[in-house]
């Protein structure tokens, strides 16, 4: 089928991506590690004219209501917490990766920005309720970045994506993962997945990549992660922040029992808390306008 | 041009000749219109939680967010514009709560939702002429004044009526 996708067109596409700073790299990093503290973020950003400004405009917005302007940043972070420092680093380094309108899945502008926010939020809320626990903000990334390999595929997924939904609906496929496999010859995943390792992303969130939508095949000590970005991708979708004909249209994996202590209480609290946090989020970063679809 | 445009947990009426009453991609939320026929007035709620208990707060803050309380809000709107219509009268109609593929029990919001607006309804005397609810796809929902058309759409799956 000529509408098949090599691992060699991926990674010529991934060769041409923009190099992320050094700013980002140490940033994840520093994320990934167990204990870190606010002074390493606020390390990094300090000497970053541009990105110092953005956090300050972020706290600083309306939507906040503070009485008084914030003018340090370890305020700022502190008030508004980690998550803005690598929202505003991500956008800002990787060009127009969140924001271009994703062809094959009928995405709009912003979508996918919309969809990783909203999965970012709803996935450290829900490493809330984790049996075992672990760094929310790790979790908060791994949501933020789990669908990236969306931003190379699209292009390519575009000649065969027509014929997803039909399959999945005959059943000849269980979901638009298996759908994209079959039709392309590989999927969104594994293609993130090969871009977390061009930018050498932390082990972990390389991980979470790849297994965002097949967790329980993920090794063990990543798996706990890899649900809290399926679950968090699974609470933006039923919220509406989809990226397109793909919406909803993946399996829930219920093998997170044994990690997360789930019930539909909580799973109601998780997406009330998420909507709160997103709205803040879509307008301290001025993303309101051109998210009005 | 005075289209209402609806966010999660926002409801609106108009009766503006030539406008819309539109939501976009109710995934398990659900979305009730209401037209009164004879005023040409279009109203909706999108709700995304079926009961308000679980946050006071919010519920004060948000009340449209839950269909508890969302549904006869969106009722008191259309009252307030001139609707005197209950019951058959007033056009019902309930779209959305949508699940997510293999999806449990805990998982499946969209149906709390479309049986919790199912109550509230019964509650008000009112039930739904139609319905386009469950399933697993999104629905971008818009109500017409003039006509009192509903459609409804998704990427990848065009457009239809209800
Ligand atoms: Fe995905
Ligand atoms: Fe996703």
């Amino acid at each position: 089928m000529e509408s098949r996708i090599t691992f060699e067109n991926v990674r010529e596409a991934i060769e041409k991506l923009p190099m992320l700073s050094p700013n980002v790299s140490r940033l994840l990093q520093i994320m990934a590690d167990e204990d870190y503290e606010l002074d390493d973020v606020v390390n990094i950003v300090k000497y970053d004219a541009a990105l110092t400004a953005k956090v300050l405009k972020a706290v600083n917005s309306p939507v906040f209501g503070l009485l008084n302007p914030v003018t340090s940043l370890d305020r700022a972070i502190s008030y508004l917490g980690k998550w803005i420092v690598v929202s505003i680093i991500l956008s800002d380094s990787t060009g127009d990766l969140f924001s271009r309108p994703l062809a094959g899945y009928e995405g709009q502008q912003n979508a996918l920005w919309r969809h990783d926010l909203f999965a970012a939020f709803s996935s450290s809320e829900v490493a809330r309720y984790a049996k075992q626990s672990f760094e929310k903000e790790l979790a908060f990334t791994a949501g933020l970045l789990h669908d990236i390999g969306k931003y190379v595929f699209a292009p390519f997924w575009k000649q065969a994506s027509g014929e997803a939904l039909g399959r999945i609906e005959e059943g000849s496929v269980a979901d638009y993962l298996a759908a994209e496999r079959v039709l392309a010859g590989l999927d969104h995943a594994q293609v993130g997945y090969e871009m977390a390792r061009y930018w050498e992303f932390p082990e972990p969130l390389q991980q979470a990549i790849l297994y965002h939508h097949t967790p329980e095949q993920a090794p063990e000590r990543f798996r706990a992660l890899a649900y809290a970005a399926h679950l968090g991708d699974m609470c933006a979708m039923m919220a509406g922040c989809d990226t397109g004909n793909d919406g909803m249209q993946y399996q829930l994996d219920n093998g997170y029992i044994e990690y997360f202590e789930l019930t539909s209480e909580s799973l109601a609290q998780i997406l009330l808390e998420t909507e709160i946090q997103f709205k803040q989020a879509i307008s301290s970063l001025s993303l309101e306008e051109e998210v009005d679809k | 041009m005075s289209d209402i445009i609806l966010g999660i947990g926002d409801y609106g009426a108009s009766k503006n000749p030539g406008s819309m009453v539109k939501t976009y991609a109710l995934g398990s939320c659900v979305a009730v219109t209401m037209y009164d026929p004879i005023l040409h007035l279009a109203g909706m709620v999108h709700v995304a939680l079926p009961e308000s208990k679980i946050n006071r707060a919010k519920s004060e803050e948000c009340p449209g967010y839950f269909a508890d309380l969302g549904v006869p809000l969106l009722f008191d709107e259309m009252v307030r514009l001139g609707c005197q219509r209950k019951g058959r009268g007033l056009i019902v109609k309930m779209l959305g709560g949508a699940s997510v593929m293999a999806g449990n029990d805990t998982f499946n919001i969209g149906k709390r939702n479309v049986l919790a607006v199912k109550k509230i309804l019964w509650t008000l005397g009112m039930g739904p002429v139609a319905e386009d609810v469950g399933a697993n796809h999104s629905r971008t929902v818009s109500l017409y004044a003039d006509s009192g058309l509903v459609t409804v759409s998704c990427p990848g799956r065009g457009q239809w009526q209800i």
